[in-house]
């Protein structure tokens, strides 16, 4: 046999692929549980914005509110991960192309909160609206950014040996199912919270201290 | 934010990929020009 009978061209479809590695079992299930955990804290996050926006009635400026489209932009594609592995259609491909969504999102939302933050650095100046442990609503976004990225980067490096592994038990799939509802449920009760702060206005004003549609329709404030 | 609300409706009644990427992309680019509207003016800072 001659050296050239041995040789395979890299560019052919028949040269002998490298063997994937078997998923990991254990990863691939703490990974299921980290897109949900994903779901969860960006949950906790958006109520806790309304917890500032109806408890405190602190109104959120148009930044805070681009700001939470980011996180509803970075969520979904992670709540895609989770309802596609519950149905048992999630690929790898489908899986990496959804953490790369949530990558794009969340440095969108990086440079919204790190605009705002800029807008408030000075010293002196108070920052816009009330502080929550010691640093404002904004300062908190970009650091869930920031981690969204590093969970992002992190479920890629590993993605040869771990994609999501959906739980069999029904009560572990319900609660998976559960945090997904608990997340659309926040999104329907933003789409009336801006319905509610624009009125009839295609844009939020630059400083809302009222509910614009309550006020042009003449109930309350 | 009508958008998104569509848009996790999709995902949730398993859209095909295609529908719920565009509609992703569309959020996207609807929140950037939202963020470009309300950017107003430089940042007053000088480092």
């Amino acid at each position: 046999m001659s050296a050239t009978d041995s040789a395979v061209d890299p560019q052919s479809p028949m040269r002998e692929l490298p063997v994937e590695p078997q998923p990991n079992s254990v990863l691939s299930r703490i990974m299921f549980w980290g897109a949900v955990a994903f779901i969860l804290g960006y949950c906790a996050t958006l109520l806790g914005a309304f917890g500032v926006q109806l408890g405190l009635g602190e109104f959120p400026c148009p930044l805070c509110m681009v700001q939470r489209y980011a996180m509803i932009l970075a969520t979904l594609p992670a709540m895609w991960i989770v309802i596609e592995d519950l149905r048992g259609t999630l690929t790898r491909g489908r899986y990496v192309r959804s953490l790369g969504l949530s990558i794009i999102a969340s440095v969108c939302g990086a440079v919204e909160s790190t605009r705002q933050i800029l807008l408030h650095i000075k010293p002196g100046d108070p920052g816009y609206g009330g502080a929550v442990l010691g640093m404002h609503l904004y300062t908190w976004a970009l650091i869930t950014f920031v981690i969204v990225i590093l969970y992002c980067g992190i479920a890629m490096t590993v993605n040869r040996y771990a994609v999501p592994l959906a739980p069999t038990a029904p009560w572990l799939r319900g609660v998976a199912w559960g945090v997904c509802w608990l997340f659309i449920a926040i999104i329907a009760a933003n789409v009336v919270a801006i319905i509610l702060l624009e009125g009839f206005a295609l844009v939020l004003p630059d400083d809302p201290t009222y509910y614009n549609l309550l006020h042009q329709l003449g109930i309350g404030a | 934010m009508i958008v998104l609300m569509a848009l996790a409706i999709a995902i949730y009644r398993g859209a095909r990929a295609g529908i719920v990427v565009t509609l992703w992309v569309i959020g996207l680019v609807a929140m950037l020009v939202l963020f470009r509207y309300h950017v107003t003016s430089p940042l007053d800072l000088s480092f």
